[in-house]
C-alpha cells in the first residue's frame, strides 16, 4: 500500500491540476408535475423542471441556514463591546452611526435614504419641521417606539443622548457641538433641536442640524446614567465600557460572539412589527457575520454561498455569474455594478517642492490613465470619467443635477492627455535642462513619492497608475506604501508640513448623506482643518483660499435653488482650476452583492420598491427595508 | 579537484538537477535581451487577460481579406447557442405559458422565432432570482442577428458632414492572415491584475528571486561557517558562547524575527537588497550548528594533531587542514540556504512585507498581488500557478543537484 | 545515573541563561519598531475633536495606562512584576481587550493544528525513509524524486493548492474557518465533526512539507548506517534481520530526534501561512495582526509563548535525547 502512496499522490496532483478550470457542482433537478389553467378553461398538465439545491437539515448547535442571513465585508476582527456611545468597540454590525447609520440594534429617529436623499421616518412619527426662523427643528416620536425592557422611548432619551455627547466629550458631540445648542423634550413625545446661533441670530449650519436625526442613535437615558454610575464620571472608562447590558430598540440584538464570527438574533417583541411602521418583523431571524482574514476568503465564502450579502471590494465579482452561472448579483446588472457615492481623492502636498506650481499640478492630473484605474484598479466597479465627468458631486442623479454642468464642461479633462501635459510643463518653463530625461523646475529635479496605505489593493493598484503617467510626462514619480498605522497618524497631523514621502497621497471623501454635496466640499477644501493636530475631516493637503471658504461658509444658510446651484458651479469651477486635489475613480458608499441561493428579492435596479431599496447591505439607513422584502428561494 | 568535478557530473541526480537550474538561468539572462519591454509596464486597460494570442481588431479590418468557402455559420450559431442556451430558452417559454409541444430545441430558427416573438426582458417569472433574469437579458441581447446571413458594413464618419459614409463590408466568409495583420501579440501567460505581461515580469522576477536567495545565502552561509570553524576547533568559552547565541536564535522564531525587522524597516527602506540582507542574517544558525559538529569530529584527526606539533597558526589549521574536509558539506549548506532565502522572501512578501511593489517584481510579490485579487478563486490559473511551478523547479533542481552530491561525497548512500 | 546528573544540570542551566535572553529580546525588540501606537489609538478615539487640549489629556491617559511614558527600564520592571501574576495588560490595537483574553483563544487552535502536524510528519516521514532505505528498488525510486520536490515547496503554495483543488473545484472540505460557518460551539458531536473536517485541508498541507522533509532525512541516516560494519557482521553471524534493523534504526533516529526540536521552530511560519489562507483561528494570524498593528503587548507575549514553547519542547528532547543516546552517557564519564 505504501509502494503506491508516492505515486498515487503525484497522479492525484496532476489530476487535481488539471481540474482546475472547471465549474462547481451542479444542484439537484427535481421533476414536478404542476397544474397549470390557461384562459381556455381547459386544465393542460405541463411538466415542469424545478432546479433545487437541497437546503441542510439544521444541525444540532447549528444556526437554521434557512432563517440565518450572512453578511461579509463588515466586520474584520473580534467584537470587542456593545456600547454605543463608544468608537473603539470594532462591532460593525451593531454599532455604526453615519451618514447612513446602522439600524439593526440601536435606531436612528430617521432614516437616509441615498437613493433620493430622503430622510425617511423611524422612531419619528413623521416628518420634522423647521421654525419660521429656521433655527429649531421639532418632531414627535411614534407611540409604538419602545425599548428592549418594555419602557417607551420618550423624548428625554433623545434629549440625554446629546447631553451625555456633550458631557463626554465624544466624537459625534465634539462634531457637532458648534452647530446644536441643545436637544429639548417639549413632552414626552416631541422633541426639539436648537441650532446654535451666529450673531444676527441665524443659524449657523441648519445642515448638520437636519442631518444629526438621521446620524446618530437615541440611546434609553435609563442605561446611560447606569454607566454614568458604574464609570463614576470617568470620561475614558465610559467609552471603553463594553456595554454588554445595554438597552436598544432595534429588532436584532448579541446572540453570539467569538473569534471565528458575530450573530445577530431577532427580537419578537420589536416594536417596529406595529403597523405605524413595517407592520411585521424583519424576514431573518438571525443576522450572522463570519469573520474573514482577508478579501479573498470572504470571496470564496460569497461564491459558496456561505455569505448572502457581501460588503467586501470583489475583483471582477461578474465573473462568478458570467462564467461560474452562480445566483450572485449586483444592484446594477453592468457596470458600474453599484450605485457610486464617494470620490477616492489623490491630495497634493501643497508644500512640497513644486507642486505649488499649477502647471505641474495640472499636468500630472491630466495624464493619468484613468479609464485603465477603473478597469485594473476597481475591475470596472466605478463609472468612467467619460460617463460622469468629475466635478466635486458624486454621481448619483440628485447630486449631478445640482450643480450647471455646461459652464465648467471645458475644465473638465478625461485623462490620457499626454500631449496637453506636455504643453503645458513646456509653456511654463519646467522643462528638462541637463538631458537626464526629468524635468526640473528652478534648476531642481521634479521627483514625487505617491503613496496610500500598504494592503489597500485598489488604491495601490490606482497609486501604481498615477506613478506611471509620471514617467510619460518626464516627472519622477515613485510609490511607497507605509503601513495604515503610521500612515492615517502622519496624514491626519494638520498643525505642521507633512513629511518627506507624503508628496501625492491618496485619501477617501464624504459619500452619500442628507449634507451632501457640502459635507464633501467641505471637507475636501475648507481651510478649517489646517492647524488641526488630529484632522479626521479633510483637507489633509493643507489648501487654503478664502474665496472657497466664503461660499462654503455661504451655503448651509442658503435656502434658493438656483442661487444655491450658482455657488456649486462657481466651487467646481474653482476646484477644477486650482486643482489641489484630483479624483481618481468612484467608489459605491458600499459595496452590495448578493447570493441567491437561500434568499431572494434583494434590492435591484428597477425592482419597483417605492421608495426605492438603496443597496446598503441590508442594514444601513432606509436599505434595512430590505430585510422586510426578503422572501426565501425554497420556503 | 578534478576528479571530483568528474565525479560530481557522472551522478544522475546532479545532472538533472544542474541542468534544469542552468536552463532556468539561461531564460532569465536570455529572455530580457530578446524582448525588451519593461516587465513592470501596464500593458492591458483590464485584470487578468487569458493567454492567447491577441490580434488587432481595426489593423484586421485593413489587412487584405481571403475567402474560404468552408461552413462558417454552423461554429457560429454553435458558439452563442449550446445546448444548455436552447435549454434555458425552452424553460422561461415553458414558464411563459407556450405549451411544449409547440418548443423544438433543435429547430434552431424556430426556437429562435419563438424567443423573438414572446421574449419580454419585464416579465415577471414567479420564482426566478434577480441573478437569473440578468442571465436571460444577457442571452437576448447575444442573440441578436445570429442567423443572418450578410456581412456587416463598415462605416466612417465624414470629417466634414459628420454623418456615416459606407467604407466597406466585411462578408461572413472573410477570413485574414494573421501574420499579414500589423499589431498581433502573444501574451503566452496573459496579464495579472495591473495589466502587466505575466511571462516577462515572471522572467525578470525569478532574476530577481535567485540573486535575494543568491545574497542570503552567501551571507547566511559566511556567517555560519566562520562561527561554526571557529566554536568547533577552539573550543572552550568560544565555544560555549557562539553556541549561546546560536541556542538564543533557535529559540526564537526566526520567521517571527523576521517580520519584526521587515516591519520596522518600514516599507521606503525596504529594497530588494535590504530583504536579503535581513534574511541572510536571520538563517545562519542551523549551518553554525552542523559546521561545528563536524570540525569537533574532525579536530581530533592524526593530521591535524601533526599540524599543531608543527607549530602552525591556528588560522593556518583552519584553513589547510579542516575547511577541505568540509568543503562538500559547505557547498550542499549553501545550496540549502539559497533555496531556503528564496522560500523566505516568498512567504514575507506573501504577508505584504518583501520588498517594495514599484521597484522590481519577485516570485512573492506576484503571487501576494494574485491572491489579493482572488485569481484563484476565480479560476485564473495564469497569475498564480506558473509561478509555483517556477519555485518548485527552482527548489526542486537545487535539491536534486545537493542529493547528487550527497551521494558523490557518501558512497554509501549511490544506488 | 551519576553520568546523567552532570548533564541534566549542564543542561537546565543553559536554558536558563536562554530563557532569560530570549525574555528581554523578546520584550525589547517589539518596542524597537519605529512609530506609536498610542498616537494610532489616541487618532482613532479623537475622531472629530478639534479642541487640541481635549487630545492630549486622551494621549496622557493611554500613555499612563501603557506606561509607554516612563523609561524603557522602568518598563520592563513592571512587566516582569505583571507576567509573573499572569498580566499581560491590555492589548493596544484590540483596547479594551486584554491580551491574555486574546491569545487564550487563539491559542488552543495552534497548539492542536501544529503539534500533531508536527508528530504525524515525523513518524509518518521517518517510516517512509526508513522503509525506503530498507526496502530499496522501485519504492525508493519513486519516493525519493517526491520527496525532494514536495519538502522544499513552498508552504504557502501547498496550501494554495490544497485550496483550490480539493475546496474549490472538487469541493471535498471546506475553504475555510475553524468550524461551520453555521455552527455555534457546544460539545455536541456535530461541532466536533465540523472542527475535525475544517482541521483537514490546513493539517495536510503542513504535514505534507513535513513528511516529504523527514523522508529525506531518515533515508539518508538508515542507509549510512545498514552500510556500517556491526550490521554487516550482524548478518554474517546469522542473526536475524528483524533484530537487526531494531538496532539500526535506533541509531538512525538519534538526528531525527534534534531535528523534531528544530522542526516545531519552523512550523510556525508554515502554520501563520496554513491560517491566512484557510482563515483558520490562530496564534500566527493574531501575532501578524499585532505586527501590523504594532500592538506591543501582545507581540511581546505572543513571541513568549512560542519561545517558551519551543525552549520546553528542545529541553524536553534533549533529555529525552540524553537517555536515548548512549554516547552522552559515555561522553559524561570522560
Amino acid at each position: 500500500m505504501k509502494r503506491y502512496v508516492g505515486t498515487l499522490f503525484s497522479i492525484l496532483m496532476v489530476l487535481g491540476l488539471s481540474l482546475s478550470a472547471c465549474a462547481p457542482a451542479a444542484p439537484q433537478v427535481i421533476k414536478e408535475t404542476v397544474e397549470v389553467e390557461r384562459i381556455v378553461e381547459q386544465t393542460v398538465e405541463v411538466e415542469k423542471i424545478v432546479e433545487v439545491t437541497p437546503v441542510p437539515e439544521a444541525k444540532e448547535g447549528a444556526l437554521p441556514r434557512a432563517e440565518t442571513m450572512y453578511f461579509n465585508g463588515q466586520q474584520w476582527g473580534p467584537v470587542v463591546g456593545w456600547n454605543p456611545y463608544s468608537s473603539s468597540n470594532n462591532n460593525a454590525m451593531a454599532t455604526s452611526q453615519g451618514d447612513s447609520s446602522r439600524v439593526t440594534m440601536f435606531e436612528t429617529p430617521y432614516l437616509y435614504n441615498m437613493l433620493d436623499g430622503e430622510q425617511y421616518p423611524l422612531l419619528a412619527d413623521g416628518d420634522y419641521t423647521w421654525n419660521d426662523d429656521m433655527t429649531e427643528i421639532t418632531f414627535k416620536l411614534k407611540e409604538a417606539a419602545h425599548w428592549s425592557d418594555g419602557t417607551p422611548v420618550t423624548a428625554e432619551d433623545v434629549a440625554y443622548t446629546w447631553a451625555t455627547h456633550v458631557k463626554y466629550n465624544t466624537a459625534t458631540g465634539a462634531g457637532n457641538k458648534d452647530y446644536i445648542d441643545t436637544i429639548e423634550a417639549v413632552d414626552d413625545r416631541t422633541v426639539v433641536v436648537k441650532a446654535m446661533l451666529d450673531d444676527e441670530g441665524n443659524a449657523i449650519n441648519p445642515l448638520l442640524v437636519a442631518a444629526y436625526v438621521s446620524t446618530n442613535y437615541v440611546i434609553q437615558k435609563a442605561w446611560t446614567e447606569t454607566l454614568e454610575e458604574r464609570v463614576g464620571g470617568d470620561a475614558t472608562a465610559f467609552l471603553a465600557d463594553t456595554g454588554e447590558d445595554v438597552v436598544y430598540s432595534g429588532p436584532y440584538h448579541k446572540f453570539f460572539t467569538d473569534d471565528t464570527k458575530v450573530v445577530l438574533v431577532r427580537d419578537d417583541n420589536y416594536w417596529g412589527q406595529d403597523a405605524s411602521m413595517w407592520g411585521k418583523l424583519p424576514a431573518p431571524k438571525y443576522l450572522a457575520h463570519a469573520i474573514f482574514k482577508d478579501n479573498a476568503a470572504g470571496s470564496v465564502a460569497l461564491a459558496k454561498g456561505e455569505v448572502d450579502v457581501s460588503q467586501q471590494f470583489n475583483s471582477n465579482i461578474q465573473l462568478l455569474w458570467l462564467n461560474y452561472g452562480l445566483p450572485i448579483s449586483t444592484y446594477l446588472p453592468e457596470a458600474p455594478y453599484g450605485i457610486g457615492a464617494s470620490l477616492p481623492t489623490a491630495f497634493y502636498n501643497l508644500n512640497s517642492y513644486g507642486l505649488d506650481q499649477l502647471a505641474v499640478r495640472k499636468a500630472i492630473a491630466i495624464a493619468v490613465d484613468y479609464p485603465t484605474i477603473i478597469a485594473n484598479a476597481m475591475t470596472n466597479q466605478s463609472a468612467t470619467f467619460d460617463q460622469v465627468p468629475r466635478s466635486l458631486m458624486n454621481p448619483t442623479p440628485g447630486e449631478q443635477a445640482m450643480y450647471d454642468h455646461e459652464a465648467v464642461v471645458d475644465l473638465q479633462w478625461a485623462g490620457n492627455d499626454i500631449e496637453g501635459a506636455k504643453a503645458l510643463l513646456d509653456e511654463a518653463g519646467i522643462v528638462d535642462t541637463d538631458g537626464d530625461g526629468w524635468r526640473e523646475y528652478n534648476g531642481q529635479k521634479l521627483s514625487y513619492i505617491a503613496t496610500c496605505p500598504n494592503g489597500w489593493s485598489d488604491w495601490q493598484a490606482a497609486i501604481e497608475v498615477v506613478a506611471a503617467a509620471g514617467k510619460k510626462i518626464g516627472i519622477d514619480i515613485t510609490t511607497n506604501y507605509p503601513e495604515w498605522s503610521v500612515y492615517q497618524t502622519v496624514v491626519t497631523k494638520s498643525d505642521a508640513p507633512l513629511p518627506e514621502g507624503y508628496d501625492i497621497f491618496m485619501m477617501w471623501s464624504a459619500g452619500a448623506g442628507p449634507t451632501m454635496p457640502w459635507g464633501r466640499i467641505r471637507n475636501l477644501l475648507s481651510c478649517e482643518w489646517v492647524g488641526m493636530a488630529n484632522n479626521w475631516s479633510g483637507n489633509w493637503g493643507q489648501y487654503c483660499n478664502p474665496e472657497v471658504d466664503a461660499l462654503i461658509q455661504a451655503i448651509p444658510g442658503e435656502t434658493d435653488p438656483d442661487k444655491l446651484k450658482e455657488i456649486y458651479t462657481e466651487l467646481v469651477r474653482i476646484y477644477l482650476t486650482d486643482i489641489p486635489s484630483f479624483t481618481l475613480m468612484y467608489r459605491p458608499q458600499s459595496f452590495h452583492a448578493v447570493n441567491e441561493t437561500v434568499w431572494t428579492n434583494f434590492p435591484h435596479q428597477d425592482d419597483g420598491t417605492e421608495p426605492p431599496v438603496p443597496p446598503m447591505d441590508c442594514t444601513d439607513g432606509w436599505g434595512i427595508a430590505c430585510l422586510y422584502n426578503v422572501t426565501l428561494v425554497n420556503p | 579537484m578534478k576528479h571530483t568535478i568528474q565525479q560530481v557530473f557522472r551522478s544522475g541526480k546532479f545532472v538533472l538537477g544542474f541542468s534544469i537550474f542552468v536552463a532556468i538561468l539561461l531564460i532569465v539572462i536570455v529572455y530580457p535581451l530578446i524582448i525588451t519591454d519593461p516587465p513592470l509596464a501596464i500593458i492591458s486597460q483590464g485584470t487578468f487577460f487569458e493567454p492567447g494570442i491577441y490580434v488587432n481588431v481595426y489593423d484586421s479590418l485593413g489587412s487584405q481579406p481571403y475567402t474560404l468557402l468552408d461552413d462558417a455559420a454552423t461554429n457560429r450559431i454553435a458558439s452563442k447557442l449550446g445546448d444548455k442556451e436552447r435549454l434555458d430558452m425552452k424553460e422561461w417559454l415553458l414558464d411563459y405559458g407556450i405549451p411544449e409541444s409547440e418548443i423544438n430545441i433543435a429547430d434552431t430558427e424556430q426556437l429562435l422565432d419563438l424567443w423573438e416573438n414572446n421574449y419580454d426582458p419585464k416579465e415577471n417569472v414567479a420564482g426566478m432570482t434577480n441573478a437569473q433574469r440578468n442571465y436571460y437579458v444577457r442571452l437576448n441581447a447575444s442573440l441578436e442577428g445570429l442567423l443572418s446571413t450578410e456581412g456587416t458594413i463598415i462605416a466612417v464618419k465624414n470629417a466634414d458632414t459628420g454623418t456615416l459614409e459606407e467604407k466597406g463590408v466585411v462578408a461572413q466568409s472573410d477570413y485574414v492572415n494573421v501574420s499579414q495583420v500589423a499589431n498581433v501579440r502573444v501574451l503566452a501567460l496573459g496579464t495579472d491584475n495591473f495589466g502587466r505581461d505575466v511571462l516577462t515580469e515572471l522572467v525578470r522576477a525569478t532574476g530577481v528571486s535567485l540573486q535575494i536567495g543568491f545574497v542570503a545565502g552567501t551571507i547566511a552561509t559566511l556567517i555560519g561557517l566562520t562561527l561554526g570553524l571557529l566554536a568547533g576547533y577552539i573550543g572552550g568559552l568560544v565555544d560555549d558562547v557562539i553556541m549561546f547565541f546560536t541556542n538564543l536564535f533557535t529559540v526564537i522564531p526566526g520567521f517571527v524575527l523576521l517580520i519584526l525587522i521587515s516591519f520596522s524597516i518600514g516599507q521606503e527602506r525596504r529594497g530588494a537588497a535590504t530583504i536579503a540582507v535581513v534574511i541572510g542574517l536571520t538563517s545562519w544558525y542551523w549551518t553554525t550548528r552542523s559546521v561545528r559538529a563536524q570540525v569537533m569530529s574532525l579536530r581530533n584527526r592524526d593530521h591535524v594533531s601533526l599540524s599543531k606539533l608543527s607549530g602552525h597558526s591556528i588560522a593556518y589549521i583552519i584553513f589547510a587542514d579542516i575547511l577541505p574536509y568540509i568543503a562538500s558539506y559547505v557547498v550542499m549548506a549553501f545550496i540549502l540556504q539559497i533555496t531556503s532565502g528564496i522560500l523566505a522572501e516568498a512567504a514575507l512578501s506573501i504577508l505584504g512585507l518583501g520588498p517594495r511593489t514599484t521597484e522590481v517584481p519577485t516570485l512573492g510579490l506576484m503571487m501576494n498581488w494574485a491572491m489579493i485579487y482572488q485569481a484563484h478563486i476565480l479560476g485564473k490559473w495564469w497569475a498564480y500557478f506558473p509561478i509555483l511551478v517556477t519555485i518548485a523547479l527552482i527548489t526542486f533542481s537545487m535539491n536534486l543537484m545537493n542529493t547528487g552530491l550527497d551521494q558523490v561525497f557518501n558512497p554509501a548512500l549511490r544506488e | 545515573m551519576k553520568g546523567y546528573r552532570k548533564y541534566f544540570l549542564n543542561k537546565v542551566g543553559w536554558f536558563l541563561v536562554t530563557f532569560v535572553c530570549a525574555f528581554i529580546l523578546n520584550f525589547t525588540l517589539p518596542r524597537l519598531m519605529p512609530g506609536d501606537p498610542v498616537a494610532a489609538i489616541v487618532s482613532r478615539l479623537a475622531q472629530g475633536m478639534s479642541d487640541a487640549t481635549g487630545v492630549r489629556a486622551i494621549y496622557q491617559q493611554y500613555t499612563e495606562l501603557f506606561g509607554t511614558n516612563k523609561p524603557i527600564l522602568e518598563q520592563f520592571f513592571i512587566y516582569v512584576r505583571n507576567v509573573l501574576r499572569g498580566d499581560f495588560g491590555y492589548s493596544i490595537s484590540m483596547y479594551p481587550r486584554t491580551v491574555a483574553d486574546t491569545l487564550k483563544s487563539a491559542i488552543v487552535w495552534t497548539i492542536c493544528l501544529q503539534f500533531p502536524a508536527i508528530i504525524v510528519g515525523w513518524l509518518i516521514g521517518n517510516t517512509l525513509g526508513a522503509l525506503a532505505a530498507y526496502l530499496r528498488g522501485a519504492f525508493d525510486k519513486v519516493l525519493m524524486p517526491v520527496s525532494i520536490f514536495v519538502s522544499n515547496f513552498p508552504a504557502f503554495g501547498m496550501a494554495v493548492i490544497f485550496l483550490v483543488i480539493f475546496g474549490v473545484v472538487l469541493e471535498w472540505f471546506p475553504t475555510s474557518g475553524g468550524y461551520g460557518f453555521d455552527l455555534i460551539p457546544t460539545f455536541s458531536w456535530g461541532f466536533m465533526w465540523s472542527v475535525i473536517v475544517h482541521y483537514q485541508l490546513p493539517f495536510w498541507s503542513l504535514v505534507v512539507i513535513a513528511i516529504g522533509g523527514q523522508a529525506i532525512g531518515m533515508r539518508s541516516m538508515s542507509i549510512y548506517e545498514l552500510n556500517a560494519d556491526y550490521v554487516k557482521y550482524a548478518r554474517f553471524m546469522g542473526i536475524k534481520d528483524r533484530k537487526i534493523i531494531g538496532y539500526v534504526f535506533r541509531n538512525a533516529m538519534l538526528p531525527q530526534i534534534a531535528g523534531l526540536a528544530s522542526s516545531i521552530g519552523t512550523m510556525v511560519g508554515g502554520a501563520l501561512v496554513a491560517e491566512i489562507v484557510f482563515s483558520y483561528p490562530g496564534l500566527g494570524y493574531t501575532l501578524l495582526n499585532g505586527v501590523m498593528g504594532q500592538d506591543y503587548p501582545l507581540i511581546s507575549a505572543a513571541t513568549l509563548i512560542i519561545t517558551v514553547m519551543l525552549l520546553g519542547a528542545n529541553f524536553i528532547i534533549e533529555i529525552l535525547y540524553g537517555f536515548i543516546d548512549p554516547r552522552v552517557k559515555a561522553a559524561q564519564a570522560d
